[in-house]
């Protein structure tokens, strides 16, 4: 269902790109990207246009809401979920403001991630109908 | 939580040696809790009672709750409630001491008596025990004062730290205090800003950091290597976030976090107040820092 998507994975934490990237590949995601800054992320995403970002928040080189908002600048209907444990209400705030689709609070299951990617799939596949 | 601060207690009071409970605890987790303790811990039964009906037992080919039915103590409905107390982390503490020997079944219900009568736990089964009064224990034990400024949110932040550990890394650990810190540190930092200005450390030697980051991240890893670190550093970076969820909650202060990361031999004299929160794992003992 998911060798069609090109994710683009974004946390300065090894861990959580180990992680994440393992959950990506049990699901069988077809092209995984990982960035490990704000920056990093930012640049990625103007090279490859990935259909799906998953975005922390306390990053070095820019943090996760300030990258957030320079993709979205740059290409308004992309899907970005912030993906952190710094979900306070704030964070969230900003990041519904700024046009994150869905703020999720670490830690997530890898049914958590799965949901999401249904719903990218589901969304882009109306999009080519429309 | 409570467990932890029980063990401290059982160590503290000389009933136990901090081996013994670091073996009752490592073994906790194939430990069943028996009847006469649950038995004694609602104040059923007396351990001499218990006793009794183990002594029966030697002689009879009966199940225990049988016996103790037939001898009047309890009735098959109370042994059906009591059962459900099974899970409860001070009771398997306390079979788990008293099945090595470390312990009798009398000095752990004294122990027990002693400990609720100290902290005012009115409650039978600890689970029950409310959030606030086990925050104020562990306020009290690590001699934190809510009222002394900059020191009103560690009690929370420690409260979720035990929480967060029982959660992601494990229960067999309890808490310390502080007996002599090294003037470096080297493990994660990561600093806390607006509302609340601290910098937050985790310090353990390399052997411990290892078994740590392997349970939190759920794999065999065998190196202190840049993976381990970044387990580490994670752990504090999540639980860190998670303090700042609950403050924006509960008291509307956003907090700001800075980068975690990992550090060789920290000079910890530069950083200013020193609040050392000690906690010793079966697998090793490590020391959570908040420098205000």
């Amino acid at each position: 269902m998911f060798t069609g998507l090109k994710v683009l994975l974004c946390d300065d934490s090894l861990m959580i790109i180990k992680k994440m990237s393992d959950v990506m590949r049990s699901l069988g995601v077809g092209i995984v990207q990982t960035a490990l800054d704000g920056e990093q992320a930012v640049k990625l995403y103007k090279m490859g246009k990935p259909d799906v970002v998953f975005m922390d928040q306390v990053m070095p080189n820019k943090a996760g809401l300030v990258a957030l908002q320079e993709i979205i600048d740059y290409h308004p209907d992309a899907i970005v979920y912030m993906l952190s444990s710094m979900g306070t209400i704030g964070k969230r705030e900003e990041a519904e403001k700024i046009g994150a689709r869905d703020f999720l609070q670490k830690p997530v299951t890898s049914d958590d991630i799965k949901t999401v990617l249904e719903d990218v799939v589901k969304e882009l596949a109306n999009k080519k109908q429309v | 939580m409570l467990t932890q601060l029980f063990g401290n207690y059982l160590m503290k009071q000389h009933l136990v040696s901090p081996s013994h409970l670091i073996e009752a605890l490592r073994e906790s987790s194939s430990t069943r809790v028996k009847l006469g303790v649950l038995a004694i811990n609602a104040g059923l039964m007396t351990p001499a009672q218990v006793d009794e009906v183990h002594e029966l037992q030697k002689h009879m080919d009966k199940r225990i709750g049988d016996i103790m039915v037939d001898s009047g103590y309890l009735t098959s409905e109370q042994i059906a409630v009591l059962l459900k107390a099974q899970k409860s982390g001070h009771l398997i503490l306390g079979q788990s001491l008293i099945d090595n020997g470390h312990m009798t079944t009398a000095q752990f219900a004294e122990a027990i008596r002693q400990f609720k009568l100290d902290n005012s736990i009115n409650d039978i089964d600890f689970n029950d025990v409310k959030d606030e009064l086990t925050e104020k224990m562990l306020g009290r034990f690590y001699k934190l004062n809510s009222k002394v400024t900059g020191e009103e949110h560690l009690v929370e932040y420690v409260s979720l730290l035990f929480k967060n550990l029982i959660r992601f890394v494990g229960d067999d650990f309890v808490p310390n205090k502080v007996e002599k810190l090294d003037s470096t540190a080297s493990g994660a930092k990561q600093r806390i800003r607006n509302g609340l200005s601290a910098i937050t450390i985790i310090d353990a030697d390399e052997n411990t950091m290892v078994e740590f980051a392997s349970r939190f991240a759920n794999e065999s890893l065998t190196m202190n290597d840049e993976y381990t670190k970044a387990c580490i550093s994670e752990f504090l970076n999540l639980h860190n976030g998670l303090f700042a969820v609950k403050l924006s909650h509960s008291e509307g202060i956003e907090l700001e976090l800075e980068p975690q990361n990992y550090y060789e031999q920290m000079d910890l004299s530069e950083l200013g107040n020193l609040y050392v929160f000690p906690v010793s794992f079966t697998f090793g003992n490590i020391n959570f820092i908040v420098a205000m």
